[in-house]
């Protein structure tokens, strides 16, 4: 039976009705077409699927759908500015070369926005920490640590 | 060498902001009005009777628009050997054998449907060891064979190694056995198949050989009753490759045989469960090696026996061995090699390419078995690693003719860095070892052709656009290409657009393997680029008034090399070119096809047009309590010729290392008696960022003649010899010999265990 | 997908009034191994009962000991620093389980619940002398973390039942404790075996002054170091040992904790100690490690984890150890 949830979605508030079984991560990539948040393997073993709920990085895939009712949700979507400009992770991301294939990118982000929003200065080692759940084929992560670490260093 | 604006500069990655905003489109976001989804059955057992498939309550299923089984199919069998149809009928060979699909309007309702699929079978018993597999009286897995060995009979035989063996000061001689390890694509397996009114297909597709692909498909049609119809491959954005996807798939016919059946586009896309079963990993192999050498340690013979454990079925994996040819004859200098290699049929998953393509299997009990033979020598592996290394100029016994050959410079770059002379056999518990590489870095002629074709087309304003074969699977071919075009051209990176995902619209590639999409298709672009710089020159001289030999393009202004005061943009000379009377519209193609060569009958000849060398060095430090083994320091040196985007190289070695540490240490798909007991990530231990040891590439720049602006391939040597160079290092740490990848915890400790054990009954121990 | 209901109750109460009222009514905490179950439909419930907005589980108190509610999460555990400093096996656990994202929504309370023999936090709260409380239809009652596994997946919990919090004494500054999580790679892994261990220690010589601080900092062998505590006189005067992935539940190692309570610590004593828990263990080949492993497994790890809860004891600010140790 459907139900009806309220919530911010990237500084919006949403309205919906939906399905009590499905996920976050369904509902925003079937429902929403917001497809830049990424099912690697629906098991909460990837981190494809990482967006910040109430300041905090979640797998989607593993969020039902109606408890982020009242909460804030933030995607990959959501994170550049009114005006289109990237985020600095973003920007970072791509300076830096920490993106290949890029299917593990958007979750990858997210995770490190969590970690760099909640913290002014992490370490390495926390770095490292924070997105060891965001598995990743082609970069072996070096890249994707400098990325996130240069970020952190010019604040 | 020269510095180039463009080529040789840290130029970020085209696709980066589409892929780093959540933009790009992967097959897994790709959807057409209409779209069915389809699901596939897979088998219960590894080896079985199919005796009877009820699929009517599965059709009953609302919202089920097909179902399709082995039975109701056109007979059609794809992959090298022809010997895999799409969905199987009569016998089950495998667990990942596809029994039956359906078509429904989600994928929710298809995968109920499956479950509604009542399927019989008689299970037989079942072979899954290759070597049981090749016994006398073994079952015989493919009907109307009347072996398991398949009719492929690897063979490489340079010199005489008998004569080499009897002149030998030193030899040795082991076995060494490798795991299957796949791919782990991201991003997992899919494509939609879409038919238009006409029966014309369009497959939206992760593949990596558009081209080949585009003919198994055309193939397949023919057979399924549609001939003469236009196939189109469209690329998505591909989550990853790394060889998983050189070949076609029993998924992707099932699309296709579903799209027909119900007139509407299918799409299938893997779950990352199917993902580990369903596509085909690295093979695993044994082999038996000995090397010999003189009283100097110059290496005198190399023999090698392998067997591949084919699986059921046959894919590109069981071509490897031709690959395994390369190290085989050529890494380092060995007058004298034998080498024979068998694939057998077991009920087991079937193999496909994996980055490196046999040269990691090889190259780890290559490296690691000469470690043995300089320690019976006597000697510092360093020094018979140098004594024998390979050098520009050198004709290699399988006919390689090696032009750029930077191989001692790594070796020497490593010892160097890893402090060698310092370390090796200094500290217990900590060791240092080595091992080296030879790849194809110009292009491998596995098919009859290796090419890659460029068009080029300048729009009125000076923008590029560049259609090229290449495929982008995350390498960074676009940016290579986008550098090059741009450094002939004097435009602006950011002015070159690189469109490679459309067979509508793209030349002919053969596919992106082989560590050759910068070279060829770099190659390819340059002449397309150069052809291109001529037109618009020679337009330009008249407006100019200056000879087209005195002309250059830089920043987006033509000049007079003479008179830099002599000038006009590039945009202008462009519009006039259009609108004049009599214009002409500025465009040029170009096919590269590497000057080098198939195998001949005897498996030799000039396989690449220029050879990729490189070296690793690692330190480690081994707990002899838990046997667990920690990477203190990694570096990885290559000979890349020249390279074009630092950064992205940089990308391809780290990701290259990391792979193949995971190969070293912890990847395995764990098969028991033919079953996939860890399909997921969290068993399957793919290595996460807290896993990274400190890595060191080391670019060594040779400057290769036939590369583009001197470049050679790098997309697989990155992890071809880290797994040796850590089983030396852990030999040289305590003192035990890892011969069966991955080298776990489990086998240290025992290995230690017994060492001790022999240790204190007065035994020699190694 | 498969429908179900959802149930979001904002009381104990009625979550267990909901549930005693419901047939086929699954519990779900963090849902990160619930949704998993459910997507590979190994559980087809047509109920899913949420625990997620209950306040009264989600907590941590300290007053007479430490109080943690079942419904707080891991991150919150191990972002905790009276946690990470006097309840340091448990800062463990919660620190390496998983990754952050499932720390940030997954519950001491589901680790506990789902009685898997890998669960991270078990071991922890069995050697920090953990009590829960459960509530059910006929009220609250306590019981041991010792008492509440039956076997793999099972519980003492009865249809209803919530598992309310867990409660911990305090522990005094000769106390230490440390959960060691052997894996394959260094994240996202579940234990190939996991020991924690609880030490309350005495020095019998300086005047009961400890003086090995020194030798900690260092990258001494074991050896050297145990032989240096011996000398110190340093005496283990309270002892908890506690081993998962063993057996089928996790589970204390009695007689290993017998025969080390009271005595002056040796290297034979440790070799003797470890060789006991290993003999009371009885662990299994599995896909994820071999037997033969786990037990040579237990033994090493039961001296490095009593080695770190040591140090934790002597060098109560400094959480950076000499790696190669342990």
């Amino acid at each position: 039976m459907k139900k009806e949830i309220t919530f911010i979605l990237n500084q919006e508030e949403v309205k919906a009705e939906v399905q009590p079984e499905w996920t976050l991560l369904y509902f925003l990539r079937e429902v929403l077409g917001l497809t830049g948040t990424k099912e690697g393997c629906g098991y909460g073993e990837c981190g494809a699927c990482t967006v910040i709920v109430d300041g905090k990085a979640i797998n989607s895939c593993l969020y039902p759908i109606l408890e982020v009712e009242g909460k804030s949700v933030t995607t990959i979507e959501g994170i550049i500015s009114r005006d289109g400009e990237l985020h600095d992770l973003q920007k970072s991301f791509i300076e830096h070369g920490a993106v290949q294939c890029g299917f593990c990118t958007p979750g990858m982000i997210m995770s490190a926005k969590a970690l760099i929003d909640e913290k002014e200065k992490p370490t390495v080692d926390e770095i490292r920490h924070t997105i060891a759940g965001n598995l990743c084929r082609c970069t072996g992560y070096v890249k994707i640590i400098d990325a996130i670490k240069s970020v952190v260093d010019r604040r | 060498m020269d510095n180039f604006p463009v080529v040789g500069q840290r130029i970020p990655k085209r696709d980066a902001p589409q892929k780093v905003t959540g933009s790009a489109i992967y097959i897994q976001d790709l959807k057409i009005p209409g779209m069915l989804y389809g699901k596939i059955l897979y088998s219960k057992y590894p080896h079985a009777r199919i005796l009877a498939i009820d699929t009517s309550r599965a059709e009953q299923l609302p919202g089920v628009k097909a179902v399709i089984t082995g039975y109701n199919i056109p007979p059609f069998k794809f992959g090298f050997f022809k010997d895999n149809p799409p969905l199987k009928s009569g016998k089950v060979l495998s667990m990942r054998d596809e029994v039956a699909a359906v078509a429904a309007t989600s994928p929710e309702i298809a995968e109920e449907a499956l479950e509604m699929i009542q399927v019989e079978y008689e299970e037989l018993p079942g072979i899954f060891d290759p070597i049981q597999a090749m016994q006398e009286g073994a079952p015989i897995l493919h009907e109307g064979l009347k072996s398991n060995v398949l009719k492929l009979p690897w063979r490489l035989i340079c010199g005489d190694v008998d004569t080499a063996k009897k002149e030998s000061h030193c030899i040795v001689e082991d076995t060494f056995s490798t795991q299957w390890v796949t791919h782990c694509c991201l991003g997992t397996s899919g494509c939609v198949a879409s038919f238009d009114i006409n029966n014309n297909l369009t497959m939206y597709s992760n593949t990596q050989i558009p081209y080949l692909a585009q003919r198994d498909y055309i193939d397949a049609l023919n057979v399924f009753g549609i001939k003469n119809r236009k196939v189109r491959v469209i690329q998505c954005i591909i989550g990853g490759g790394f060889g998983s996807k050189l070949d076609t798939y029993a998924y992707e016919y099932i699309a296709i045989l579903l799209a027909l059946k119900t007139r509407k586009p299918v799409k299938v896309l893997f779950t990352r469960e199917e993902e580990f079963i369903a596509t085909s990993p690295r093979q695993s192999t044994i082999t038996k090696i000995s090397h010999g050498c003189t009283k100097e340690g110059k290496l005198l013979f190399r023999e090698m026996e392998m067997i591949l454990d084919n699986g059921a079925y046959t894919s590109w994996g069981a071509t490897t061995p031709s690959v395994m040819m390369m190290p085989i004859s050529s890494l380092y200098k060995v007058p004298n090699v034998k080498y024979i290699a068998k694939c057998v049929y077991t009920n087991n998953t079937y193999s496909q390419a994996m980055r490196g393509y046999g040269n990691p299997q090889a190259t780890f009990a290559i490296e690691s078995s000469l470690d043995q033979l300089a320690e019976k020598m006597g000697m510092d592996s360093y020094e018979l690693r140098l004594i024998n290394a390979n050098e520009p100029g050198e004709i290699t016994p399988q006919n390689f003719k090696v032009t750029s050959c930077g191989m001692k410079e790594c070796i020497e770059e490593v010892a160097k860095r890893i402090d060698w002379k310092g370390k090796r056999g200094k500290d217990k518990g900590r060791g240092v070892g080595m091992a080296s590489l030879i790849h194809v870095g110009g292009g491998a002629r596995v098919y009859k052709s290796d090419g890659c074709g460029t068009i080029i087309k300048i729009d009125d304003y000076g923008k590029v656009d560049v259609f090229t074969g290449a495929s982008e699977i995350g390498q960074g071919s676009e940016t290579v290409i986008a550098q090059i075009v741009a450094e002939v051209l004097g435009v602006n990176v950011e002015d070159v657009n690189v469109i490679n995902n459309d067979t509508d619209v793209c030349p002919w590639d053969v596919g992106v393997h082989a560590s050759r999409t910068t070279f060829v298709a770099g190659n390819s672009a340059l002449g397309a680029a150069k052809k291109i710089k001529e037109q618009i020159l020679e337009i330009a001289s008249k407006s100019i008034g200056e000879a087209p030999e005195h002309l250059d393009i830089q920043k987006g202004l033509i000049f007079s090399t003479k008179d830099k005061e002599k000038n006009t943009p590039l945009g202008k000379v462009l519009r006039n070119a259009h609108y004049s009377t009599g214009g002409k519209m500025l465009m040029a193609e170009y096919f590269y096809d590497p000057a080098n060569e198939n195998f001949d009958k005897d498996f030799k000849g000039n396989l690449s047009v220029s050879y990729a060398y490189g070296t690793h060095g690692v330190e480690v430090e081994v707990d002899r309590d838990t046997g667990r083994v920690t990477i203190l320091k990694y570096i990885a040196a290559h000979d890349v010729g020249r390279a074009i985007n630092p950064m992205m190289l940089e990308g391809q070695i780290y990701g290259g290392g990391l792979m193949g540490i995971g190969y070293a240490l912890s990847e395995n798909m764990n098969f028991r008696e033919g079953r996939l007991m860890n399909p997921n990530f969290l068993d399957y231990k793919m290595l996460t960022a807290k896993d990274v040891p400190p890595v060191e590439p080391v670019i060594v720049e040779t400057n290769d003649k036939d590369g583009p602006f001197g470049a050679k391939g790098i997309g697989e040597p990155g992890l071809v010899p880290t797994a040796p160079a850590i089983a030396n290092a852990i030999y040289d740490a305590v003192g035990i010999r890892i011969k069966d990848l991955p080298i776990t915890p489990e086998k240290i400790l025992k290995a230690l265990k017994e060492k001790e054990k022999r240790g204190q009954s007065g035994e020699e121990g190694k | 997908m498969r429908g179900y209901e959802y149930y979001k109750p904002g009381t104990i109460e009625e979550a267990i009034r909901l549930m005693t009222s419901l047939e086929d009514a699954q519990y779900i905490a963090g849902g990160t191994d619930v949704l998993v179950l459910l997507r590979q439909k190994k559980i087809k419930p047509g109920h899913i009962i949420s625990l997620r907005n209950i306040k009264d589980l989600a907590f941590i108190a300290h007053h007479n000991g430490l109080h943690i509610g079942s419904g707080t999460t891991h991150a919150e555990i191990e972002r905790n620093e009276i946690i990470r400093r006097n309840y340091s096996a448990l800062h463990d656990a919660t620190s390496n389980l998983g990754s952050v994202q499932i720390r940030n929504v997954a519950t001491i309370g589901g680790n506990i619940c789902n009685a898997a023999p890998s669960a991270d936090t078990a071991c922890p709260l069995l050697v920090l002398d953990a009590g829960v409380t459960i509530a059910g239809l006929e009220g609250e009652r306590k019981i041991p973390v010792d008492e509440f596994f039956l076997g793999p997946g099972k519980t003492v919990l009865r249809k209803g039942d919530i598992l309310k919090e867990f409660v911990m004494p305090l522990f005094g500054p000769t106390t230490g404790s440390s959960y060691i999580k052997h894996t394959r790679r260094q994240a996202m892994d579940l234990p190939i075996i996991g020991v924690a261990t609880r030490i309350t220690i005495s020095i019998g010589k300086n005047g009961g002054e400890l003086r090995c601080r020194d030798i900690l900092c260092t990258i001494e062998d074991v050896s050297n170091l145990l032989a240096r505590f011996e000398d110190e006189e340093l005496r283990c005067e309270d002892i908890r040992i506690a081993m998962g992935v063993v057996a089928p539940i996790p589970m204390r190692a009695k007689e290993a904790e017998a025969a080390l309570k009271g005595k002056i610590i040796s290297e034979k004593l440790f070799e003797e100690i470890g060789e006991i828990a290993a003999n009371e263990a009885a662990p299994r080949d599995s896909v994820r490690g071999e037997a033969w492993y786990r037990r040579e497994m237990i033994k090493v790890l039961v001296k490095r984890s009593i080695l770190r809860s040591i140090d934790r004891i002597i060098r109560p600010d400094d959480m950076v150890y000499p790696e190669r140790l342990w």
